[in-house]
């Protein structure tokens, strides 16, 4: 029973963390909390959905659209409004990520109405040994690892992922270098608003998909950036998956409704405890 | 000029206090909840406003207010009154008990964590079903009480107001300002930074509270999502950055002018009600973030106390 608790906790957290780090990208890049995250996320699934409804696209290959599609409408969302937002204080990119948030899912619901919409590909389990896992969840699992090792390949080793990381260590001595800054920042943007969609893709397959699926992912990327220490990359893998398992080991013990508070008690907890972090992240 | 100012404003007053005798069932009821968003904003005003702490769930000060006052009427049969204003007590005791921990936390940690704590509430009261009748809601008995409710929330927005002109007046203020422009200088000047912040934070906290029993009893039904929204705080936040941060008109100006733009326009259009509202939000953040008072303050030199 706790072995398959863990495994699945496990499998649910590495698609946490992959979404988190997008989130954990645009935060340490801009210091700016996006609340519209989750909301890009649900564009994502939509992408997958539509692409699956009318095409017949298998819904994984659809990942090659929907990346892509999301990194230019974060890169243009970066541009037009973000980039007014950056120096202001965290109230200004509070409300204003807010106001594109609730924007969105009234788009999504006028285009796409607000029926439950499903991409019924793969069904069943893989049972090994005493434990059986729905392959949509391990299939996501796989996909959320190599995406989100793609995404540290490119912040370790390339010039621009270096540069991305300069800009969120000091912004100042990164302009300095002659790293164009403002070009950094649409450039991160685009990269978190695409691992959002990714994770967007890869649910549809799972749940149920309407308009306002997104925020949740928000308030749990939030978390997983907390628990790992904002501005710490390595620390919002650590975080998704340590969300991942609280909250399948607490579902063991509490009832849905409760369990679903779990994330917001700990996000309080932790902000307490540690508000840099459960690794060592960057004070405010 | 001033004397004129005041003498309008006197007028005003009388105008509103003789409004119920002549007004119709809805111009009471759209007064009313005016006055209830005026309280709102302005409350939010005190803390974020002037010490650029973002109270980012603020609307849990009035959803525990709502719930105080619901069960004290429905479990023990208090008269509303007196249950609304333990509602703006139960508020200020969840102040002190939230503020105390997380007033230390700085930045957008604050904000994420009054975010929190706003949906960690709204989950409580569902779950304790006994007290406050879980998801299905707590309904009160029926009453019509429209005009002497209209009175209670007018006194309560003028009051809020009142507090606000007396706080920003103040040395009080004064010091709650500073900690809005650097908080460390404040410190170093020998401000108990966190001891203002913390009496800013439970003043903040009871008009939400006692407007949050007042309108429980209005509606005769409320339910953990109906008093816990997100979106009303960000309401709250928008009426006070539309109207002017930290001034003292601003949050009354810019509850006046977004809720009747709200009754008369976006009730026409249901469907792009939240589009509407998100391109309002957008507009203002980005446009003219120090408000109308803000811009006017700057423009014509005006006093602070405006």
């Amino acid at each position: 029973m706790l072995g398959q608790v863990v495994i699945s906790g496990l499998l649910a957290g590495a698609l946490y963390a992959m979404v988190a780090l997008g989130l954990g990208l645009i935060f340490g890049v801009m210091r700016v909390l996006n609340v519209s995250h989750g909301p890009l996320l649900m564009l994502g699934a939509y992408t997958t959905f539509w692409l699956f409804q009318r095409f017949g696209l298998n819904p994984y290959l659809s990942l090659l659209v929907s990346m892509p599609l999301l990194f230019l409408v974060g890169m243009a969302l970066q541009r037009l409004f973000v980039r007014r937002v950056v120096d202001a204080p965290e109230l200004s990119s509070l409300l204003l990520t807010f106001g594109i948030s609730i924007a969105l899912v009234n788009v999504a619901q006028f285009a796409f109405t607000a029926d439950l919409r499903s991409v019924e590909y793969l069904t069943g389990s893989f049972v090994w040994g005493p434990f059986a896992f729905s392959k949509s969840r391990v299939i996501a699992c796989v996909f959320a690892i190599l995406i989100t090792t793609g995404a540290f390949l490119f912040l370790q080793k390339t010039r621009l992922g270096k540069a991305v990381r300069a800009v969120s260590q000091s912004r100042e001595v990164a302009q300095v270098c002659g790293i164009n800054v403002g070009r950094i920042h649409m450039i991160a943007f685009g990269i978190g608003t695409a691992l959002a969609a990714a994770g967007g893709s890869l649910v549809a397959v799972m749940v149920a998909i309407q308009p306002e699926m997104g925020q949740v992912y928000t308030f749990k990327s939030f978390l997983v950036i907390v628990l790992g220490g904002a501005g710490n990359y390595p620390g919002a893998l650590v975080g998704g998956l340590l969300l991942g398992l609280i909250e399948q080991v607490s579902s063991l013990f509490l009832t849905t409704q409760v369990n679903e508070a779990v994330a917001y008690v700990l996000l309080v907890l932790v902000l307490l405890v540690r508000p840099t972090g459960l690794l060592k992240g960057r004070a405010s | 000029m001033k004397r004129e100012l005041l003498a309008a404003f006197c007028l005003l007053l009388l105008v509103l206090a003789l409004y119920p005798l002549q007004g119709t069932g809805y111009g009471v009821r759209f007064m009313l909840q005016l006055f209830m968003w005026i309280t709102l904003a302005q409350s939010w005003n005190l803390i974020s406003g002037l010490t650029g702490y973002v109270s980012f769930g603020h609307i849990a000060f009035f959803g525990i207010g709502a719930y105080t006052a619901g069960i004290l009427i429905v479990k023990l049969g208090w008269p509303w009154l007196l249950a609304s204003l333990a509602g703006g007590v139960g508020a200020m005791v969840l102040a002190l008990v939230i503020g105390w921990p997380c007033l230390r936390l700085k930045g957008p940690y604050f904000a994420i964590a009054m975010l929190g704590l706003n949906e960690v509430l709204r989950v409580a009261v569902s779950y304790f079903e006994g007290l406050t009748g879980g998801g299905s809601g707590l309904s009160l008995p029926a009453l019509y009480a429209a005009v002497p409710i209209y009175y209670a929330m007018g006194l309560v927005a003028l009051a809020v107001t009142v507090l606000a002109y007396i706080i920003v007046t103040s040395r009080f203020g004064l010091r709650l300002m500073t900690i809005r422009e650097d908080e460390v200088a404040a410190e170093a000047m020998g401000i108990d930074t966190f001891r203002y912040k913390l009496y800013a934070f439970l003043l903040s906290a009871v008009g939400p509270g006692i407007v949050g029993g007042l309108a429980a009893r209005d509606q005769s039904y409320i339910e953990p999502i109906s008093v816990f929204p997100l979106i009303m705080t960000i309401t709250m936040i928008v009426m006070v950055l539309f109207g002017g941060k930290g001034t003292i008109w601003g949050p009354v100006l810019g509850a006046v002018l977004l809720f009747t733009l709200q009754e008369m326009i976006w009730a026409r259009f249901i469907y792009l009600h939240q589009l509407l509202f998100g391109a309002i939000i957008v507009a203002v953040v980005l446009l003219m973030p120090r408000g109308i008072l803000g811009v006017l303050q700057q423009k014509y030199n005006l006093p602070r106390t405006i």
